[in-house]
């Protein structure tokens, strides 16, 4: 199957500290992949390996175009944009709306039909008639239009893959909503792809169509959202679900600690000294002896879905 | 009923600013009993923290305020200087929402957690505060090592732990807790508010929890009172207030946070158009009126009260 960006174990090390150990996933057209982990999981740094800003330390990042044609690296290539979390700090306070939205057509010298293109791609981002934000400041507008202005400097150079990291994170939450239904809106207008990185699972229920779930540097599962939090599979998957606070929920495994440093990996399976199914006692003696002698290694990036965990069968 | 610990009488609070008085909260009224927990939310700018700042009368100077706070029997704004440092952690504590903002850098955990105790001297030696701060280490789930350690060697966790080792260094009979778990991890979350319902479970302690998840209120809270532009729209028992929301609002607020595994909510997110008012320009009639689904023209004029909308469940919303 094609994909828009194809990641084969990809590694980004600093120093003994291990951010991403061993990722392959393949983002598909017109798909939103959520990555979903917590603080040390090393999702933020493997988005900004697909972006270009941080070098891998092996493996590779493969690139195509929706037509199939291969594209350059992640800095370089206008076909991927990407989004951060707090649109206050990423907008010039200096600049008029129009001005950051032109940036990036300006930085590369595409100047003709700027007018047009910065119009088309405010009107995209829900900012409408475009021509009235374009002599505003980012002060003069609301939070929620200044995420939808981020949103406008990623669209207007047409991208395939929109990369964006925790983008309501920092929002209200009645705003929260409207972002999430702008960014659904996206995919669905101009066949673009989300990889969005996330530690909030009901984002992925709201936009996602499949869910990465990381645990210190590595996939653990990969599948169809329905599937991914409806029937998990990895124990840590299973976990993380069991504590998103709802008023009707499955029996809390709250897990003791922090993810490990990821300076100090623990050995085989790396989920394995937090592991409540291995600490209950409850797996055969073979399958609990491999979980602290042998690694599970990386999901399989093409299987329709996978868990990284051996007493997943 | 006990007598409350605290009890809220017509609180409004207009903060001075260079562009005009700022009215933040704009008539609040509720009673906490002992062992009670109720739950704040609404969105920034809706009064929340103010009102939890005011409750042991943090506010900067220059604010004006008008009704009445009473905390545990004794009127909050009539207290001298000497009283309200009394009243401040020995009866009511706060938990503040950046846990390394609100540690001291260059002292460590456990001289953080004993500096409340000596300065208002509910132990009577620097070894009994040692042996206090120990058994509140415990308490709150953190190995004794960590006394030792700067906030820097801790992680967002354990700082926000220490926070409310803290807070409970001189047994407040109420924990205010201003987004404690905003900045957390969803797992790091589930244990500081399994912590806090622990807490509560081994002592009469009363609780105030804000935060903008309405489902984070539900596992906390007995009660909730939701706020928007400075006011309670709508207040009652926490599942009463979640499942069977009345104020447009408070139906938003609910579904913005989507249940896993509701099919309504799958691929389909949900929001509400235009923002939160500024509170220096409110709108006429129903604050939220230009941004509810269901207004009609009465909104635009008259700001509905609270009333009744079930057992002991209020809404200030003209249809219900």
């Amino acid at each position: 199957m094609s994909s828009i960006v194809s990641l084969r174990d990809v590694h980004v090390h600093f120093g003994a500290s291990r951010a991403v150990d061993g990722v392959s996933v393949d983002v598909k057209p017109g798909e939103v992949l959520a990555l979903v982990g917590e603080s040390g999981s090393g999702k933020t740094t493997l988005i900004r390996a697909v972006q270009g800003l941080q070098p891998v330390t092996a493996g590779e990042i493969i690139y195509t175009s929706a037509a199939g044609a291969t594209a350059g690296p992640g800095r370089g290539n206008r076909g991927v944009q990407m989004i951060f979390q707090d649109p206050t700090g990423a907008l010039n306070p200096r600049q008029t709306i129009y001005e950051i939205v032109a940036e990036g057509l300006r930085i590369r010298k595409e100047s003709q039909n700027e007018v047009e293109r910065v119009g088309r791609a405010l009107s995209r981002a829900g900012l409408r008639p475009p021509e009235r934000f374009f002599p505003m400041y980012p002060h003069q507008i609301s939070g929620g239009q200044r995420q939808r202005v981020v949103i406008a400097g990623a669209m207007v150079m047409e991208p395939d893959l929109l990369l964006a990291d925790e983008p309501v994170a920092s929002l209200d939450a009645s705003i929260r909503g409207e972002i999430l239904a702008l960014m659904l809106e996206l995919v669905g207008d101009t066949g673009l792809s989300i990889l969005v990185v996330t530690h909030d699972l009901g984002l992925a229920w709201n936009i996602a169509d499949r869910v990465a779930v990381m645990y210190l540097g590595r996939i653990v599962e990969l599948g169809p959202t329905e599937q991914i939090l409806g029937e998990p599979r990895h124990p840590y998957t299973r976990a993380l679900l069991s504590v998103v606070p709802e008023t009707t929920r499955m029996e809390q495994q709250i897990l003791v600690g922090e993810i490990p440093d990821s300076r100090r990996v623990p050995v085989a399976c790396r989920f394995h000294p937090r592991c409540p199914l291995l600490q209950s006692g409850m797996l055969p003696a073979e399958v609990a002896s491999r979980c602290t002698t042998e690694d599970p290694g990386p999901v399989d990036r093409n299987a329709g879905s996978a868990a990284a965990c051996w007493a997943v069968t | 009923m006990n007598r409350p610990v605290l009890s809220v009488k017509d609180l409004a609070i207009t903060y001075h600013s260079a562009s005009g008085p700022v009215p933040a909260v704009r008539g609040v009224t509720f009673d906490l009993a002992a062992g009670d927990s109720l739950g704040l939310a609404g969105e920034s700018g809706c009064g929340k923290s103010t009102l939890a700042n005011a409750l042991l009368r943090l506010l900067p100077d220059g604010t004006i305020t008008s009704g009445q706070v009473m905390i545990d029997g004794r009127d909050l704004f009539a207290l001298s200087p000497g009283g309200l440092r009394a009243v401040r952690w020995t009866t009511g504590a706060i938990v503040f929402q950046g846990a390394l903002h609100a540690l001291n850098p260059v002292q460590t955990a456990g001289k953080q957690v004993r500096e409340p105790m000596l300065i208002h001297q509910t132990v009577g030696s620097e070894d009994e505060a040692r042996v206090r701060s120990r058994q509140l280490f415990e308490r709150v789930g953190l190995p004794a090592n960590q006394l030792d350690a700067y906030p820097h060697q801790l992680s967002g966790g354990q700082r926000q732990r220490v926070l409310i080792a803290m807070a409970l260094a001189c047994d407040p009979r109420l924990l205010i807790a201003d987004e404690p778990t905003t900045a957390l991890d969803l797992m790091v979350q589930a244990q500081v508010l399994a912590l806090i319902a622990e807490l509560r479970r081994e002592s009469s302690l009363s609780l105030i929890f804000i935060t903008h998840d309405l489902s984070v209120l539900t596992y906390v809270a007995d009660r909730l009172a939701i706020m928007y532009a400075g006011k309670i729209v709508e207040s009652g028992p926490s599942l009463s207030v979640f499942e069977n929301a009345t104020h447009p609002y408070t139906r938003a607020l609910a579904a913005a946070f989507p249940t896993i595994g509701d099919q309504t909510s799958r691929l389909a997110p949900s929001g509400l158009a235009g923002d939160p008012p500024t509170p220096g320009a409110l709108p006429a009639g129903c604050p939220f009126h230009p941004r509810c689904p269901l207004a009609e023209d009465r909104c635009q004029t008259a700001e509905p009260v609270l009333r009744k909308a079930g057992q002991a469940h209020r809404a200030a919303c003209v249809l219900v």
